[in-house]
């Protein structure tokens, strides 16, 4: 399984918010992404988006629901039509498959199309362990391949890159001149990758939708390396999570109109490609064998906690991460695992493990912009707040993961608050705390300098993380309590 | 795992036995005859509407990077496939075996314009196994359609005897020949007619299937539109009718 | 401006006017008032229990929730002046007591007769001219509980546009959330001051003189970026900018 970082979100991401390079990416992200989203959705108006959402929402829930019986009828169909279905329960039995495929199979060169389960799983070691040489073909998981890097967004891997980068990447592992334009890179790509295209043994690709009724994977792609790898070599082994299941052909159309514009704004990509089994004896060409490997791998556990199991409804078009202030902040590596984002801080918790990402699920401040966005309308926020409740209550010791000191805060806050004379009482003393302190030099609370009614520095726990940036206001010498009991109970206005 | 194991942990995390849903997903209830009935009263649609369809078609294609070619009859788009490959200098170009070539002979002639036209499927050199040479070589593939479709301006190929899955990947250029009968409106109709062909054949409609909608593109260098990446960079539609 | 003296309704001021910004407080008080609305204070309300929630911590928050319960019991209706307090109330008070029948069955009585201000004067008394002025360069900051919980978009632009002498300019990528967050702001500060710096660019690209909002948090958080930086653009609830005796 990939390496798991999240544990690491708070340093990583104090670290990436500074990159200057990584900033622009992100405003980009913004304006191109985001904005596209939003243009396609004004195009075929709101109304229409919504009931598409809707649609769609309802095909998940109801397949999530009876998942068992879709991923058999969706087995029988694969099997029929000369396919091999495999299904691994975690990382290791889903490589081991693939292993045993590519050994059975003779493969010496394999070409990948995008696969975020793949990450998930690190299959490029272990095929590569075996001495076999892995091609990842789509452009931004190539250049993340050269660079010995992982993803930083679901649909655009390479984002972080600048061209200058790439550039220099093509000539420092391809040994290529340097290039100056988009255009000339591509071209490079295309030309080293086209020879790999139609020497490979087993080509691997993940899988958009599987379709129960037909027995039928669909990927959404635009680059035409995902028809290569699944067209040219003699092996197709297709990688997915076990939730990519939908129940019939027809319901394919409404999830081609969602996906390709909530994650780049297109009405449809360049291809969209239906693989059911092998070739067929008198087809012209096409892969001799077909293989199906569906992957758990922690999923089952989502689908059995009710607060969790919608974001196994997830279809991975990158919305929410294109609109959510922390991932356009922090960016896609400081999730430190496969999945960044408002996704991410639900699935990589769930799936690694919650204590260790415990960071994940709480950087964020609520805002609900991912669940507006999400054309599978995924109550992320919500999510969120469930593993919230489980780092501060949850049974499992392995999930409690909140600190002692705020647990201490919490019960504070709760007992300050359960009684108005304590409340009261804590509201007077501040007062008194506060005005000699705030005339002290050296005095852990002190004046604002531009603004003399507010605290400008606090050197105390945690308010100090508030006044590094940002003033305080003082207390007001009444609560709204107080004013109330003395002038506004008597109402103008009342009969009496 | 095996397959039983499997299904048996995912009936665990339901918290519910073996078995189908209480109600049949609709569509999954619908036999060949009730599919062959939806699609006779969508081609009743079609043949009304066709001319009105088939404009959007071209616009919505054109918005979506094909070069659109209208075309009033054969004649038409042999000049408009001869006048592709003229303006690009190509010389070399590959076809598939499909029936659209019978009614629009371009082999005859091309050699006259100095454009050699292989027909892929005759063609009986590969490179490897499942890789012809003739492909391969191309400048320009020649496809038919099995259908297009209004809503996407997209392209449907189900490859298949005489139909290879490359021939409209692997050469930089495409050109595809749509004529009225494959003209369809919504991707609905797309997936009624695919699954019409699979419940009537008892669980089979081919094993691949490919959208094709404009030339191949990417935006993963600095979120950047190029086109032409691992698939043609030109995709040409000569739309008869 | 019309009469309604039927109308009861019980304010819940929320423990952040309660304790830092009483004065919205009275200005929501006066503005209901001057509308013919007849106000009271239950004097045992505290807290809705939302930072407890937010932060995982359900115990707390249903302590300091039936505490609001009980306090409301009898109101015919709940005006609160803050989105996200409004949304606690009126949404995730279900979902805290979703397995606690007779708790939530009080809840179900009292989410639909609580209001946030905003949406209390425009969707229960009709009201989009309070007769105020309130002379200024303005823009609107919408909290992203107020916005995508409580769904109320346009009734705080709607009152706005009323008031004499206030020019309403627009605030660039206004949904954009300000980085407060509650607790959130202290987590992970670093990244809350980015989210802060684009809001204030923002409001210094809108050139208003005057920032409105409907939850004091956003406004503490703003209002507290902008004072260090010396910019001068204050920071109003809506509330004040709405009451008769403001200017």
């Amino acid at each position: 399984m990939a390496d798991v970082k999240t544990q690491d979100f708070f340093a990583a991401s104090a670290v990436s918010i500074q990159d200057p390079i990584l900033r622009q990416a992100l405003i980009k992200v913004g304006t191109g992404f985001d904005g596209a989203r939003l243009a396609a959705i004004k195009d075929v108006t709101p109304d229409t988006w919504e009931a598409w959402r809707e649609e769609a929402r309802r095909i998940k829930v109801h397949t999530l629901d009876h998942l068992d019986y879709y991923l058999d009828l969706l087995e029988r169909n694969v099997t029929r039509s000369g396919g091999h279905v495999h299904f691994a329960a975690d990382a290791a039995q889903a490589n081991d498959i693939v292993a045993s495929i590519a050994k059975s199979g003779k493969v010496k060169i394999a070409t990948k199309g995008k696969s975020m389960v793949s990450e998930e799983l690190s299959l490029n070691p272990v095929l590569e362990s075996m001495g076999i040489e892995v091609f990842e073909t789509d452009l931004g998981e190539y250049i993340i391949q050269l660079a010995g890097e992982t993803p930083s967004h679901l649909v655009a891997p390479a984002l972080h890159k600048t061209k200058e980068q790439v550039a220099q990447l093509f000539k420092d592992k391809l040994g290529l001149p340097w290039l100056e334009s988009i255009e000339d890179m591509a071209k490079a790509a295309r030309e080293v990758l086209r020879e790999k295209f139609l020497i490979a043994d087993m080509g691997v690709s993940g899988a958009n939708f599987l379709v129960a009724e037909t027995g039928t994977l669909a990927i959404i792609t635009n680059e035409g390396n995902g028809r290569m790898c699944t067209s040219a070599p003699r092996i197709h082994v297709g990688i997915t999570g076990m939730e990519k299941v939908i129940p019939s052909l027809q319901d394919l159309a409404v999830f081609l109109r969602l996906l390709p514009r909530a994650a780049t704004g297109q009405r449809i990509s360049s291809y969209v490609t239906m693989v059911t089994g092998p070739r067929r004896e008198t087809d012209e060409d096409g892969p001799e064998e077909f293989h199906l490997v569906i992957v758990d791998n922690g999923r089952s556990k989502m689908l059995a906690d009710p607060e969790l199991r919608e974001a196994l409804y997830c279809i991975r078009c990158g919305a929410c991460l294109n609109i959510c202030p922390v991932y356009k902040k922090v960016g896609g590596h400081a999730y430190g695992w496969v999945y960044p984002g408002p996704i991410g801080a639900v699935v990589s918790p769930s799936l690694t493990g919650l204590k260790q990402s415990k960071d994940l699920p709480q950087a964020s401040s609520l805002c609900g912009a991912c669940r507006e966005a999400c054309p599978v309308r995924i109550n992320i926020p919500r999510m969120l707040l469930h593993l919230r409740n489980n780092l501060a209550e949850g049974d499992d010791s392995q999930e409690k993961a909140s600190g002692n000191a705020e647990r201490f805060i919490a019960r504070g806050f709760t007992k300050l608050m359960s009684s108005s004379i304590m409340l009261h009482l804590a509201h007077r003393m501040g007062r008194i705390l506060q005005s000699p302190l705030l005339m002290l030099p050296l005095s852990p609370l002190a004046k604002g300098k531009t603004n003399k009614d507010s605290i400008g520095s606090a050197h105390l726990p945690l308010l100090s993380r508030w006044t590094r940036s940002k003033d305080l206001p003082s207390l007001p010498p009444r609560t709204f309590h107080e004013i109330w009991q003395n002038e506004l109970y008597r109402s103008p206005k009342r009969d009496s | 795992m095996g397959k039983e194991e499997f299904l048996a942990s995912v009936r665990r995390s339901l918290g519910r036995g073996a078995g189908p849903p209480e109600a049949i997903y609709p569509p999954l209830e619908q036999t060949a005859e009730v599919l062959d009935g939806q699609v006779r009263e969508m081609r009743r649609h079609l043949e009304e509407r066709l001319p009105q369809i088939s404009d959007r078609l071209a616009q919505v294609a054109e918005m979506q990077g094909w070069h659109v070619h209208r075309a009033v009859d054969p004649e038409e788009a042999i000049a408009a496939v001869l006048s592709i490959a003229g303006s690009l200098g190509i010389q070399n170009a590959v076809r598939t075996n499909q029936d659209v070539f019978d009614e629009i002979p371009l082999d005859i002639g091309a050699s006259n314009w100095g454009l050699t036209i292989t027909n892929a499927s005759q063609n009986e050199l590969f490179d490897r196994p499942g890789v012809r040479r003739s492909i391969i070589d191309a400048d320009l593939g020649i496809t038919g359609a099995d259908y297009a479709v209004a809503e996407t301006g997209s392209l449907v190929i189900v490859p298949r005897q005489g139909l290879s899955r490359l021939a409209s990947l692997v050469p930089p250029v495409h050109v595809a020949i749509v004529r009225p009968q494959d003209v369809v409106e919504t991707l609905d109709h797309v997936f009624l007619l695919r699954r019409l062909e699979y419940h009537r054949n008892g669980g089979e409609m081919g094993s691949y299937l490919n959208f094709i909608t404009g030339p191949s593109r990417t935006a993963d260098i600095e979120q950047t539109l190029v086109v032409g990446v691992h698939g043609p960079r030109e995709a040409h539609m000569v739309l008869l009718g | 401006m019309t009469q309604h003296s039927t109308i009861k309704a019980s304010l819940f001021a929320t423990c952040i006017v309660d304790q830092i910004y009483p004065q919205v407080g009275v200005s929501t008080v006066r503005v209901l008032r001057n509308l013919g609305v007849d106000v009271d204070f239950p004097p045992d309300q505290t807290c809705c229990g939302q930072p407890l929630y937010n932060s995982g911590f359900h115990r707390g928050a249903k302590e300091l929730a039936v505490r609001v319960l009980d306090s409301f019991q009898a109101s015919d209706y709940v005006v609160v002046p803050s989105g996200s307090c409004a949304a606690m109330m009126r949404v995730f008070y279900l979902d805290l007591f979703h397995d606690q029948p007779d708790l939530l069955r009080r809840v179900e009585q009292m989410a639909p007769r609580t209001y946030e201000f905003s949406q209390f004067l425009v969707q229960v008394l009709g009201v989009t001219d309070t007769g105020s002025s309130f002379p200024s360069k303005a823009t609107y900051h919408p909290s992203c509980h107020l916005l995508r919980e409580m769904g109320v978009r346009g009734e705080p632009l709607e009152l706005l546009s009323q008031v004499s002498n206030l020019e309403l300019v627009d605030l660039p990528q206004a949904e954009n959330c300000c980085g407060f967050g509650g607790s959130f702001s202290i987590k992970f500060p670093h990244i809350s001051e980015g989210m802060l710096d684009d809001k204030i660019s923002s409001v210094e690209t809108s050139g208003a003189n005057t920032l409105v909002s409907c939850d004091m948090g956003c406004l503490m958080h703003i209002g507290g970026g902008l004072s260090r930086r010396g910019i001068s653009v204050q920071t109003r609830h809506l509330a004040q900018i709405l009451d008769p005796d403001a200017g």
